[in-house]
């Protein structure tokens, strides 16, 4: 893999993405996975509690919460969804090798949509614990590659748009 | 000699905590441990949110991974309701519990 391979932040703040085209085909796939389990149109209700946790104890404050935000919530992640989808149809592919540049709002909608799909796919393969993670990928299943794929990626995006912080502040 | 004692107008008894009704008690936002949830990208959503800095941000973050919670804010029930709106909108388990 070339030293390039990954995510590189660059002088002006945009992130510069080179990927296999093989990793962009298997990205390119997840929007369309996650978009139905995000709107409710596939049952998929185990993966939807974990990517809509509730706030409140109570019953009836839960049900507030949850018509006041839940579609916003429903909404704000399909549009990062859809700048992901976008973004992986722009870019360039050279041989086997990708490259897009993202605006910080674009990584952002990428770190969205990336972890949503880590939720999800931890959600499908019953993942309850952190000691599972010890045994490593199962190579047998693709959803378990894709998980930790995606785990590498998800890293990568969060070093560069740790990088975006403002300097630290004090606590609140 | 001073006056008489006895008259102390002024002392008047404060009524004993009956003015803090249950309302007015802040609301702590919690964040929940998850197994698939990166420890990098907590920190860096508690960063981003909060503002808060590198070590304050780990040291919440390890406190999840560890105890299983942490508090991460607390506020009036319309802010950290806002907080917990804000984390759910980047797939943290977050809830929030009076006192």
């Amino acid at each position: 893999m070339s030293r390039l391979h990954g995510l590189r932040r660059l002088p002006d703040g945009r992130l510069r993405v080179r990927l296999t085209t093989r990793e962009r085909d298997l990205l390119r796939a997840l929007p369309d996975q996650l978009r139905p389990i995000l709107t409710g149109e596939e049952p998929a209700e185990q993966v939807r509690q974990r990517l809509f946790p509730p706030a409140y104890d109570d019953p009836v404050d839960e049900l507030e919460y949850r018509e006041m935000v839940g579609p916003g919530l429903v909404a704000g992640r399909v549009d990062a969804l859809d700048v992901f989808a976008r973004t992986l149809d722009a870019g360039e592919a050279r041989l086997q090798t990708w490259t897009v540049e993202l605006s910080a709002e674009q990584a952002a909608a990428w770190l969205s949509a990336v972890n949503d799909a880590r939720l999800a796919l931890g959600s499908l393969l019953g993942i309850t614990s952190e000691q599972q993670w010890e045994r490593g990928p199962d190579r047998s299943q693709p959803s378990s590659v894709a998980l930790w794929y995606l785990g590498w990626l998800e890293e990568e995006l969060v070093t560069a748009l740790t990088g975006g912080l403002p300097d630290a502040t004090d606590p609140e | 000699m001073p006056a008489a004692p006895g008259i102390a107008p002024e002392r008047v008894d404060q009524p004993a905590g009956d003015e803090a009704p249950e309302r007015d008690l802040p609301w702590s936002v919690i964040v929940w441990n998850d197994p698939v949830t990166l420890m990098s990208y907590v920190v860096y959503v508690l960063r981003k949110l909060f503002a808060y800095d590198e070590s304050t941000a780990t040291r919440l973050m390890l406190q999840v991974h560890h105890e299983g919670k942490a508090v991460v804010a607390s506020g009036p029930r319309e802010k950290a309701e806002m907080d917990v709106h804000r984390l759910h909108a980047h797939g943290l388990q977050a809830t929030m519990a009076q006192g």
